[in-house]
């Protein structure tokens, strides 16, 4: 197995700054943009051998999203890890993707949107009524050393998925399965803060006003958002079923429930 | 009332710069403040630049694209109603109640962009089955245009047209098309969600999907993801601590003086 160098990694950091989100799109958010992030480090690792970098790419394709700072520590602790043991267990490396994007995302878009955002922008802005430009020289300054933290981010990252991968050497199997049942846990929490849909509906019978997402959600909180995924999740599992199919299902789906207003003449 | 072509290319160059800007390092060219700005300097009015972006910032503050949710595109929208007031020279108040509906309008075409991008994600997962990696690089490339046109194609279309053409624009699309794109980009998350789902072992592991999900379903706005990731990390940490400790003493069992402490815990716990 090839090692990393200081090079690749650098080099990580550097397309992590630039390109983890031009290719976000609904169905995978930063998917795209971290297979591209890390592609320095996979093909120093995996080059050589077509199927683990077949699995490499299938694998880091996966689903991801999480506030961009702090997405260095994920990086380089899968970094990390695939040094040591490379795709000999795909399910591990999205165990911990998906385990740590939820947690990071919130702590990132506290402390670098909107505490960051609320204290600099509206210095700059202030300064910005009183006629001065020079405020805003304030958010160029205060990003430049943002971009240093998410340098170290970048390599803390990685010295401390090295050292997991190391303790967990040889018990890799558990580390899976742990990995995976905090990536299910999340997984699990997403559903009712990442899908924000309800129905909206309110049915009039004579005097009465029937609140159909109150008592939807009487019988389950989103209710809705889990059964979409539900169903998601069933299609994918059919034979002629794949994500392009599943996306025009969903967008027909959501023409349809975003006209149920109209639909029932309500 | 016209704006110069230079005008506009140089504004349609700046909007590119500043999406890529706000998709990356946010520096500061993706704000209002920014926006306006610039918009003021190139069009000789830096002071009702700078009031129009400085108020729309102050709007916006609280507004943050948490988890990459679609939020009001106020950037393009202070660019533009920056380049209004002052063609119209009415005045700072007059481009701030344009950039504000605006925004609102241009959120279409931010959705938009984000679901065009599905298509470069579907093409390199074709790459990907043939372990072509140069070509599943330059999918991610390919993601910046449709980010890039989603903010140029407004500003030099509003920009040429003058402020006519958003009023006419919102009377063109259908109501109902609008709210169903918007429905559907509020569900089509479900489907990552639901590839996750193929991808973890849920059918071995499916009570912790539960538990993960009743936290934040029940628990909604008094819990977080955080939290639900901090529980689900204990209950992965009881599972390693559970299943670890039978295999460890099995080799060292001559060295239980040295482990006084665990071997306590293991003599209860092993049941095999």
């Amino acid at each position: 197995m090839n090692k990393l160098t200081d090079k690749d990694i650098k080099k990580v950091y550097w397309r992590n700054l630039f390109g983890l989100q031009w290719g976000w799109n609904y169905e995978r958010m930063q998917g795209l943009g971290y297979s591209w992030v890390i592609m320095p480090a996979l093909k120093r690792l995996y080059k050589d051998d077509k199927e683990q970098m077949k699995t490499a790419l299938k694998t880091q394709l996966g689903f991801f999203n999480t506030s961009q700072p702090m997405s260095h520590l994920i990086i380089g602790a899968d970094m990390g890890i695939e040094e040591k043991t490379g795709m000999s267990d795909p399910e591990a490396i999205v165990g911990l993707k998906t385990g740590l994007m939820g947690p990071f995302a919130g702590v990132g878009d506290t402390i670098f949107l909107a505490i960051y955002r609320a204290i600099v922008f509206s210095i700059a802005s202030y300064m910005a009524l009183s006629g001065s430009a020079l405020g805003l020289l304030l958010p160029i300054i205060a990003g430049a050393a943002i971009l240093w933290v998410r340098y170290k981010f970048t390599w803390i990252g990685y010295q401390q998925g090295t050292k997991l991968a190391t303790e967990f050497a040889g018990r890799m199997k558990i580390l899976t399965e742990g990995a995976s049942i905090l990536g299910l846990t999340v997984v699990g929490a997403l559903i009712p803060s990442v899908i924000n849909y309800s129905l909206d509906l309110k049915y009039q019978m004579g005097k009465v006003t029937l609140n159909i997402d109150d008592m939807l959600n009487q019988i389950l909180p989103s209710l809705v958002p889990l059964a979409i995924v539900m169903f998601s999740y069933w299609l994918l599992g059919k034979k002629k079923m794949n994500s392009t199919r599943l996306i025009f299902v969903l967008i027909a789906l959501g023409m349809v429930l975003g006209n149920l207003k109209r639909i029932f003449g309500m | 009332m016209t704006v110069s072509f230079g005008i506009i290319i140089v504004l349609c160059v700046y909007v590119a710069l500043a999406v890529l800007d706000q998709i990356s390092l946010q520096l500061g060219p993706y704000s209002p403040l920014f926006g306006g700005a610039i918009t003021g300097l190139v069009m000789g009015d830096l002071k009702t630049g700078l009031m129009v972006g400085a108020t729309l910032q102050l709007m916006t503050l609280g507004v943050a694209t948490f988890g990459g949710a679609t939020v009001p595109d106020f950037l393009t929208g202070s660019v533009m109603g920056t380049a209004y007031a002052i063609l119209a020279n009415k005045g700072a108040s007059y481009g701030i109640g344009l950039a504000v509906p605006i925004g609102l309008l241009l959120t279409q075409t931010d959705i938009l962009a984000r679901m065009a991008n599905t298509f470069f994600q579907h093409r390199a997962d074709r790459f990907a089955e043939e372990g072509n990696y140069r070509k599943v690089e330059l999918q991610n490339i390919w993601g910046t245009i449709p980010w890039i046109l989603s903010r140029i194609l407004p500003v030099a279309i509003g920009l040429f047209f003058g402020q006519s053409v958003v009023s006419a624009i919102n009377s063109f699309i259908p109501a109902w098309f609008m709210d169903g794109l918007k429905t559907a980009g509020l569900i089509l998350p479900a489907m990552g969600i639901a590839i996750l789902m193929r991808y973890l072992p849920i059918k071995k592991y499916f009570p912790f999907f539960i538990i993960g999900f009743v936290m934040m379903a029940y628990g909604g706005k008094n819990f977080s993801i955080l939290g639900s990731a901090l529980v689900g990390l204990a209950m992965a940490a009881i599972y390693v601590i559970f299943k670890n400790k039978p295999t460890s003493p099995v080799t060292t069992s001559g060295t239980d003086s040295s482990e006084n402490d665990d071997s306590d815990d293991d003599e209860v716990e092993i049941d095999e």
